[in-house]
């Protein structure tokens, strides 16, 4: 709970940003956070030392301090910790630094379920901060892979010379040129097989992925286009992937 | 062989008393109570940190053995009252129920601490004014009887919080030392009303956790990830009335806001002061005190039981503020260089 009754932290919900929800949908929330698994084995108790916050390269660049994470959790601040979960928790850059702890508590793998628990509930904040890694996401979930060579236009990306331009007029002649076969294409970054296609698109839909991310960005109608439309059916044949 | 007597018949007198018996010297233990076990026993302690034993049952042993030694004498509801000769010839003078003159080789000094008042000097904590503030003893006595309840309504509390340092490391008291053992038995108890009201949220108010040692890992840490007391950094400026609970006010330093609480029961980690019988002995048996009033170790720190006068030994929270480790490990120590000093041959007068 918190200690206080003025907070200088909290945002009043005019300044916000994101719209205010009831304390019982906060501390919701928040039960779901501690249900989670992992929860016990990331926070014991802290004693405030800042060890966390002095190894943490986000704390350099941003107003986020590890060390308020997990004493937020550990005090189970609901209210401070909806805040954090609309706005600290994605300035941190999940690197793990904070491991250094005496205690054993992981601040960062705190972030990692607050940051599931927020995209689960398409939260403002995650909906924002997903903004552009969902399109990157629904490309890797219909084509395969992220990066593609035609994604080169000689005017996207001025500062690689103009070896570029040259690159992108005979981009199918550069491809070939490369001796792993896999790699003679141009819309994908590499061949990805009907097969591999199929594993992901099944790992995406029986984890719950694919409906993480329709929660932050609805995206195309299916991500796997027709390919997708028989895959799924192929998958909700079977009552169990195992 | 000469003589020695132990004034004090709490903890560290205990282990004097009973070190230098075993080492074959006759001990006569002067007590002012009617009962041996000094203040644990006095104050209805529930418990002893770090291990949680049964205060009565645990001292409650070290006295048995006491009594039963047949080389100690004990003189309970008696004080000394003077002091002539030096060491390895003193003759001392007890009144009580068997008022007599001793003649004995060396002294340990075994006269302890009180609590710290919190009446004095420190008014906005409204230790006597409001019924729901307590300090540590008060709620041992309580947890001792298993009736952890608010004075004011009879009714369990479910908000308590601990305030810590009270009477301690604080120059315009002049108590500028740290009592030592308020951190572990503030957990302690914390822990106890955890554990016995599990509707009961407890908070500790501090300004650095001392929890040297073991004390760590057994009450600190247990504190804060098994029973969820939360402990903020930042001390309450004030208590005040709010309908039928306590207000506290204060700041929540490390998250860095201003702190406002409401409580149903308010336990003040007061911290040690010299015994009344300290502060006397030190007068009779004509030993140096610091400026705390607590008799002070002639040759600190690595000898912590001689005074200043020659075969006038201390020992326990005599010497300061000392928990029970401290207390018997000084208490044995004290009783065998008693024994030593008992021997030796008085100077030849003139």
């Amino acid at each position: 709970m918190s200690t206080s009754v003025v907070d200088p932290y909290l945002k009043a919900p005019e300044v916000a940003g994101y719209a205010d929800v009831s304390f019982e949908e906060k501390r919701k929330l928040f039960e779901e956070v501690k249900q989670d698994a992992r929860y016990p084995d990331y926070l014991y108790g802290c004693y405030e030392c800042g060890v966390c916050v002095a190894v943490c390269p986000s704390a350099r660049f941003y107003d986020f301090s590890p060390r308020r994470i997990a004493q937020a959790a550990a005090r189970e601040d609901v209210e401070l910790l909806y805040q954090q979960m609309q706005e600290d928790i994605w300035e941190c850059s999940q690197c793990f630094s904070c491991l250094r702890c005496p205690r054993g508590n992981n601040p960062g793998g705190i972030v990692t379920i607050m940051r599931e628990v927020a995209v689960r509930h398409g939260m403002a904040s995650a909906r924002e901060a997903l903004e552009g890694y969902s399109r990157i996401i629904y490309k890797i979930m219909s084509t395969g892979t992220q990066v593609s060579p035609d994604m080169l236009q000689p005017d996207a990306f001025p500062d690689w010379g103009p070896e570029v331009a040259d690159v992108s007029e005979h981009l199918k002649l550069w491809r070939r040129a490369l001796p792993p076969e896999t790699l003679h294409t141009t819309s994908t970054g590499w061949d990805v097989s009907d097969r591999t296609l199929l594993e992901l698109y099944v790992i995406w839909l029986e984890t719950g992925v694919l409906d993480m991310i329709r929660e932050v960005d609805e995206g195309p109608a299916d991500p796997a286009g027709p390919v997708g439309g028989r895959l799924r059916e192929e998958v909700s044949c079977r009552s169990r992937w195992t | 062989m000469g003589r020695v007597v132990v004034i004090g018949g709490g903890p560290a007198g205990l282990a004097a008393a009973t070190s230098a018996a075993e080492l074959g010297a006759d001990v006569v233990l002067v007590e002012q109570e009617s009962f041996l076990g000094g203040t644990p026993i006095r104050e209805h302690y529930a418990s002893i940190t770090p291990k949680m034993e049964s205060a009565e049952e645990a001292i409650g042993r070290r006295v048995g053995a006491v009594e039963a030694h047949p080389r100690i004498e004990v003189l309970t509801g008696s004080r000394v009252t003077e002091l002539r000769g030096e060491v390895g010839s003193f003759q001392l003078q007890v009144e009580g129920p068997k008022s007599q003159e001793l003649s004995c080789g060396a002294v340990v000094v075994a006269t302890g601490f009180q609590h710290f008042d919190p009446g004095r000097e420190t008014q906005m904590y409204g230790y006597y004014e409001f019924p729901d503030v307590l300090a540590l003893q008060d709620l041992e006595a309580m947890l001792k009887a298993g009736q952890v309840v608010r004075p004011s309504n009879g009714q369990p509390p479910r908000r308590l919080c601990f305030v810590q340092c009270v009477g301690s490391r604080d120059r315009r008291i002049g108590n500028e030392y740290c009592s030592k053992v308020c951190c572990g038995v503030a957990s302690k108890e914390a822990i106890e009303v955890r554990e016995q009201l599990p509707d009961c949220e407890v908070f500790i108010f501090y300004i650095d956790m001392r929890m040297y040692g073991y004390w760590e890992s057994q009450i600190y840490w247990p504190a804060q990830e098994k029973h969820h007391v939360q402990y903020v950094k930042g001390i309450v400026s004030e208590v005040l009335p709010k309908g039928d609970q306590l207000l506290v006010r204060g700041e929540d330093t490390t998250l860095g806001r201003p702190m406002e609480l409401t409580m149903d029961m308010v336990v003040l980690s007061v911290g040690m002061e010299p015994s009344p019988g300290t502060r006397e002995m030190a007068r009779v048996l004509g030993i140096a005190q610091n400026k705390y009033g607590f008799i002070e170790a002639a040759d600190p720190p690595l000898d912590t039981v001689s005074t200043s006068r020659p075969g006038i030994f201390a020992a326990g929270a005599a010497l300061g503020p000392a928990d029970l480790e401290d207390s018997v490990s000084t208490g044995a120590a004290a009783g065998s260089r008693a024994v030593v000093a008992a021997a030796s041959q008085p100077a030849v007068a003139g």
